[in-house]
């Protein structure tokens, strides 16, 4: 079976000539349809464009990005996106804000309204549905994107640095209800992150991304057991994971590229 | 630590708020809003009357506020004579810089072409002390109603045009991705996102042009025309009524208010529904 996400050897510069700057280089991977991966890496590494560009918002400048084996260069129906902000259109209630795709795409809005309800009782805003955006704190804004997300049961779910604008406790919230969501769901979910914890905690699979040259330098698999509770987050294995992802970012920010892919 | 053992950095001694604010705060807390500026204002024409009565002040200089409530009774059927068409003229004025600033801002931030050709060239306008300009529209327009609502269209789709660009502008990057990724038309980005959006923006422009729509229209009829009040409180100028010409004022600021009015309660209703918080 052909994988969900692929990326082979996709590069992506901006700018032309003397003033060009090359933002993700020869990045190589793939993701199996219904896993969870994680994209970590210091800020300004690419990873927020590789993830535009898997989503159809970026052209690609050299190699190819498929999903479900087509190649992507344009915005598609099946892959639904949360961004860092949740973006809500402050003139619609939360149900409303939901719906806002299905509008979009000319569905009948009636036969997705119960799906809307589910999602907000799973991410616990069962009775915010007719809240406005200026109403609920920024938590419950990124449940709300997280639900429009979802809405439209996209195959492919690309998350965008989503939580971290949250302060910490709000941010483990979010986490548990987004492991929830997946285990209800389980979505093929690329989800950008520069915390080690939260990627270590939500991935079955982590990608490490480096700095000079942006490109993919480390591919994890994260050994625990599904369903995952917080309480993993105190055990050793967990430590010790989360301290060897830790010194590859920091060595990935210093732009030393480990040919080796592990630790050392 | 036992609970009870007195603390080694003992805390100076509370004070206590004076219990008493002065009165002039007292004032300012206890009466309803409304009612200071309206004594404000009434206290001031007080003053005016005074001095206008016992300063032994012309009232061709300084008419006092009773004598010119007196024109304003007397004259009432001139007075609302000269303000229908200036009231109606403004109106039009304003009412064609609405779509034409919206437009122009919409054209402004979809073409790239026009931006650069156009933005630079729109603010150099606005630097023209544009009232200088006023006689040549008569000149080439004539001294009937269409010299002075253009020229006041000139001088008020400005801020509606800066208001609704700023406005279509303040929309988010990933806003817009997300639009994009819904694969939304830019018309439907514009008509569904950017314009809701900026409906804040466009009412703000629209207080400040609503204002300079009377402007335009009154420094129009001061240049030429034969009805108004801008003519009319020229004609009394001249022949020294200055109880009529400031009558005239008067009924200005009452079309002026009612004006700014009307946007604030428009705003209203659409912010309504819209439901913006």
């Amino acid at each position: 079976m052909l994988p969900e996400i692929s990326c082979e050897r996709v590069r992506k510069v901006y700018g032309t000539g003397g003033r060009a700057f090359e933002a993700v280089r020869a990045a190589t991977f793939s993701i199996e349809n219904g896993e969870f991966v994680s994209l970590l890496g210091p800020s300004g590494c690419g990873k927020s464009t590789l993830l535009m560009m898997i989503a159809g918002l970026e052209s690609v400048t050299e190699g190819r990005v498929l999903a479900g084996g087509v190649p992507v260069d344009e915005p598609r129906a099946e892959i639904g996106i949360v961004f860092q902000d949740p973006t809500l259109l402050p003139w619609k209630t939360a149900l409303q804000n939901i719906l806002f795709p299905i509008e979009m795409m000319h569905r009948s809005r009636a036969a997705y309204v119960e799906r809307a309800m589910e999602l907000l009782r799973l991410v616990g805003l069962h009775d915010a549905s007719n809240k406005r955006p200026g109403q609920l704190s920024g938590g419950m804004k990124q449940r709300v994107s997280l639900c429009r997300a979802l809405i439209a049961d996209p195959a492919i779910l690309l998350m965008d640095e989503p939580f971290s604008a949250l302060d910490a406790i709000t941010r483990d919230d979010m986490n548990i209800v987004l492991l929830a969501l997946w285990e209800r769901y389980r979505k093929t979910v690329l989800f950008v992150t520069h915390s080690i914890r939260e990627a270590a905690l939500l991935s079955d699979r982590i990608l490490v991304m480096g700095r000079n040259p942006s490109t993919i330098i480390a591919d994890h698999q994260v050994p625990f057991a599904r369903p995952r509770h917080f309480s993993i987050g105190e055990t050793a294995e967990f430590n010790e994971l989360c301290g060897m992802l830790r010194d590859e970012v920091t060595r990935a920010r210093q732009g030393e590229v480990m040919q080796d892919g592990g630790h050392g | 630590m036992a609970e009870n053992t007195p603390s080694s950095y003992p805390l100076p001694p509370m004070q206590a708020a004076p219990p008493v604010s002065p009165w002039w705060l007292a004032i300012s807390r206890q009466t309803p809003a409304f009612l200071l500026p309206i004594g404000t204002a009434f206290l001031f024409l007080l003053g005016w009357q005074v001095i206008a009565v016992y300063g032994k002040i012309s009232p061709a200089i300084l008419p006092p506020p009773t004598m010119i409530l007196e024109q304003l009774r007397d004259n009432f059927p001139l007075i609302m004579s000269h303000s229908y068409p200036t009231t109606i003229e403004t109106l039009v004025a304003f009412l064609i810089s609405i779509p034409l600033g919206i437009a122009l801002a919409a054209l402004l931030v979809y073409s790239t072409l026009a931006q650069q050709a156009l933005y630079p060239n729109i603010i150099f306008f606005q630097l023209i002390p544009k009232i200088a300009l006023a006689p040549l529209f008569i000149v080439w327009l004539g001294i009937g109603p269409s010299a002075r609502i253009t020229f006041s269209v000139f001088i008020c789709f400005f801020p509606i045009l800066i208001a609704t660009a700023a406005g279509l502008r303040a929309v988010e990057t990933n806003m817009l991705r997300l639009c994009r990724s819904l694969r939304m038309s830019e018309w439907q980005i514009l008509i569904r996102v950017r314009f809701p959006t900026s409906a804040p923006y466009i009412f703000s422009g629209m207080k400040v042009s609503v204002t300079l729509a009377i402007i335009g229209v009154v420094v129009g009829e001061f240049i030429a025309s034969e009805q108004g009040l801008g003519y009319l409180i020229l004609f009394a100028s001249s022949r020294e009524q200055t109880d009529l010409a400031l009558g005239c004022i008067a009924i200005l600021c009452v079309v002026g208010l009612l004006l700014y009015g009307l946007v604030v309660a428009a705003e209203r209703v659409v912010m309504s529904l819209y439901d913006f918080r």
